[in-house]
């Protein structure tokens, strides 16, 4: 067998080993044999690295030479709302000094959730030659500046894309760094920014740029200035409008009419800010070529929305207010056969009281209708069982469930019972959910149904659920494919945890916050599994200074190769066998 | 409840080792801390009832002959409060903004789309409907240490009495516990002030009234 390894020549293996992007099969490939390794990590183009502190830029360079493409996410998910305090971690620039020296034709960076600086975007644009495409998708920590730098000096980018950024808005002249001589953007998406940006110079770059393909503006373009846009650029397939009004003129309308129905390949529409419902029409002619909507941020009420849905038939993707209220989902079902991912927002979310009629009627109907819908992210008032165990009968194809209740622990509305019922038929029906998040009132009878059909569950999100530690251990022993779990405000202390302690050394990482976990178990943890970086976040001060019984404010326990993380803020410890000895 | 646990591999090979941790090996002391916080009593079964009820015999795992639990609720909690509501805190960061992350949209969103609904904005938070009776006004009320605001008609109300016991009946307060909040709003200026008839009379709120909010009263003994 030696013999016929060797006998192949390594560009024969690491031509088969180029047709295998995945992760997973690169891994399963590299450990095959000494050789196959040795080949596999010197042909790895493309990395993913979801949790930055889970392995070291040395480490990362060391085994793998010559990397075109990287992935990195910071901060927890839960980041998102507010719950990790700022100045927690997830800063990228020692990964660009040292992808800097070790990958000087790196492409591609993408970022999620990551605190990035100016003086991180001056780096990579004087870095890498070849640079092509830069995503920072709910990043911080930069302005408009970097992105001058960016402009500037990133010859041959095509893709800059700032998906939900908090950038420090200096002034919108970063886009005119772009130089005349720069033709080749492809995808650029700025919907996240605030200022005003030069018209002038955005239809230039926008008219000089051939293989334009997605274009997502930002509120302060204003709709009048749209049509000049589009008239540049009729080959884009993916549009973000800006603010989706202007002065009621005649004009307006007839320009954007004819602008976007010359743009054929459109598919993919979003943006609508401030919008006024009279331009709508103007998007009638391009919405049976539509697969993606996303009308999450226009305050659009139900007639128009329906008229807008029922004239989109291959529609994939539709992200809307909850003014689209049930009558509009009922639409929705109707006209919208090949639907695979629907999020309704609240329109009013701080409020008990239901502004629009939006109920579970709404999503039963949808999982009727819609026979391909896999991916769900629905925000009501009101939820029963019967509801919950209809719509897992009528479409057990879902690969992502995530349903909230505005009010915590809200109770079946018709039996007042608890919703463990309705939630046990989606875990039991829906065989291939890999994403779940949970609300309204539970025990720890909906998480037994959870560790018992949760088989392929990768990601859980639970908030003000379960009675007990039993609750979190039905989770932890039964849910086998389990990467991700993050909890909030349920009474899961250190039972659970400390019998399942094994179980977190398989997944990603846990986040707990506003539980019962006591400082004793947290220690316990990190001196028992130094596989573990357990992080304790306590703003309270450092918790040896409170008895170890007490429960520390949050928690986040993540897998790691690189060990304790040394950038921590001083509202965290890690715990380890040395945080007996550390004062700090 | 009574845990075993032992680092030992479990009898049954059908499942995964699941290393557990052995509490008394460090001779580490467990005194789990019930802290009572949401006051949503009746939406939470008390952890004694929700131990002892039927539910507690089937949900013990087979599959883990070391990990045995019995059917006592948690004899170590020697804590007096009989309260077994809920054994845990929420911290509530911004009293302004209740529940921190809650419901959970992203803080841009939140920024986008709510800004012009936000708590700062006073114009928003009152609105009046002009319906086929006649014309109602909707305020905005919120009780301290309870997530979720609610929305009081006041064109329904004439006095200070009916409007405390219809804001308490609808946070689920009994009568008593009225004693332990006070009415405060917020007028056209953006001040807080005490809503109640020694500091303001009723006409003079009605015109003024933005918001309300219900206040735990300081000391319970003037």
């Amino acid at each position: 067998m030696l013999k016929m390894a060797s006998s192949f020549p390594e560009e024969v293996l690491e031509h088969v080993f180029s047709f295998l992007q995945s992760d997973g099969d690169r891994n399963s490939i590299s450990m095959v044999c000494k050789s196959w390794y040795e080949i596999e990590r010197w042909c790895r183009r493309r990395i993913f690295v979801g949790n930055c502190y889970a392995v070291s830029p040395r480490i990362l360079i060391r085994r793998f030479p010559d990397v075109r493409s990287i992935t990195l996410k910071g901060k927890p998910h839960f980041a998102d709302f507010n719950l990790v305090p700022e100045g927690w971690g997830g800063y990228v620039y020692p990964w660009i000094v040292a992808l800097a020296s070790a990958y000087p034709w790196l492409e591609e960076i993408r970022l999620k959730r990551m605190v990035v600086t100016d003086e991180s975007l001056e780096l990579i644009a004087k870095s890498f030659k070849n640079f092509k495409l830069l995503v920072l998708s709910s990043c911080e920590g930069f302005s408009t500046d970097g992105l001058a730098s960016i402009a500037a000096n990133c010859r041959n980018l095509q893709e800059l894309d700032l998906h939900e950024s908090d950038v420090e808005d200096l002034s919108g002249r970063w886009l005119s760094h772009f130089p005349d001589t720069y033709t080749s953007l492809v995808s650029l998406n700025i919907a996240c920014l605030g200022s005003e940006v030069s018209f002038s110079a955005l239809e230039r770059l926008v008219g000089r740029c051939p293989n334009l393909r997605s274009l997502r503006l930002h509120r302060a373009v204003p709709l009048d200035r749209l049509s000049n846009l589009l008239h540049r650029a009729p080959q884009l397939v993916e549009l973000g409008t800006g603010a989706y009004s202007a002065e009621l003129r005649p004009d307006v309308l007839s320009n954007l009419s004819s602008a976007l129905s010359a743009c054929r390949e459109l598919k993919s529409l979003s943006g609508f800010w401030d919008v006024v419902p009279t331009y709508l029409p103007a998007v009638y002619s391009i919405c049976p070529g539509l697969t993606s909507l996303n009308l999450s941020y226009a305050i659009i009420q139900s007639p128009d929305l329906i008229k807008l849905v029922s004239q989109c038939p291959n529609l994939q993707r539709l992200w809307v207010l909850d003014y689209i209220e049930d009558v509009g989902l009922d639409a929705l079902a109707v006209s919208c056969k090949d639907l695979r991912e629907l999020r309704v927002f609240p329109s009013d979310p701080f409020v008990l009281e239901a502004n629009v009629s939006l109920t579970e009627q709404g999503l039963i109907s949808v999982s009727e209708g819609c026979p391909k819908l896999q991916s769900v992210l629905y925000f009501c008032r009101q939820m029963s069982n019967e509801a919950l165990i209809t719509i897992a009968r009528n479409q057990p194809n879902f690969t992502c469930f995530r349903l909230c209740i505005i009010e915590p622990r809200t109770p079946d509305y018709l039996t007042l019972e608890p919703l463990d019922v309705g939630f046990g038929a989606i875990v039991e029906h829906c065989k291939d959910l890999t994403r779940l998040s949970v609300s309204g009132l539970l025990t720890d009878r909906a998480f037994e149904y959870i560790g018992t059909y949760g088989k392929k569950l990768e990601m859980l999100s639970l908030a003000f659920a379960g009675d007990s530690d039993l609750g979190l251990h039905h989770v932890l022993s039964g849910c086998d494919n389990l990467r991700k779990l993050e909890i909030r405000d349920c009474p899961f202390g250190d039972k659970a945890l400390l019998a399942n302690a094994a179980k977190l050394e398989t997944m990603r990482s846990l986040w707990m916050s506003s539980c019962s976990v006591s400082y004793g178990a947290c220690k316990l943890l990190g001196q028992k599994l130094p596989r573990l970086n357990v992080e304790v976040i306590d703003e309270r001060g450092h918790p040896a200074s409170r008895p170890e019984s007490l429960p520390v404010e949050k928690l986040y326990i993540y897998r790691s190769v690189a060990g304790p993380r040394f950038d921590m803020p001083n509202f965290v410890w890690t715990m380890d066998e040395n945080s007996a000895l550390r004062l700090t | 409840m009574e845990l075993q646990l032992g680092l030992a591999l479990p009898a049954n090979n059908n499942f995964p080792t699941k290393g557990g941790l052995d509490l008394n090996i460090n001779d580490f002391p467990y005194h789990p801390t019930i802290t009572d916080s949401n006051n949503n009593k009746n939406k939470k079964r008390s952890f004694v009832q929700a131990f002892e009820s039927s539910n507690a015999t089937s949900t013990v795992p087979r599959t883990l002959p070391w990990l045995l639990w019995n059917n006592q609720p948690n004899d170590d909690d020697d804590d007096d409060d009989t309260k077994y509501n809920s054994r845990y805190t929420i911290m509530v960061k911004n009293e302004e903004d209740g529940l921190v992350g809650w419901p959970p949209i992203k803080s841009w969103r939140k920024e986008t789309c709510f800004h012009i609904h936000g708590d700062g904005g006073v114009r928003h938070n009152r609105s009046v409907e002009v319906n086929g009776g006649g014309v109602s006004t909707f305020v905005k009320v919120k009780m301290e240490g309870v997530g979720i605001a609610r929305k009081i008609d006041l064109s329904l109300h004439h006095s200070f009495e009916t409007l405390v016991r219809t804001l308490m009946h609808m946070f689920d307060k009994c009568q008593m516990d009225s004693d332990n909040y006070e009415l405060t709003y917020q007028d056209r200026e953006g001040d807080w002030l005490l809503a109640d008839d020694h500091d303001v009379p009723w006409r003079t709120f009605m015109r003024s009234v933005q918001r309300l909010k219900l206040l735990k009263r300081m000391s319970s003994t003037y």
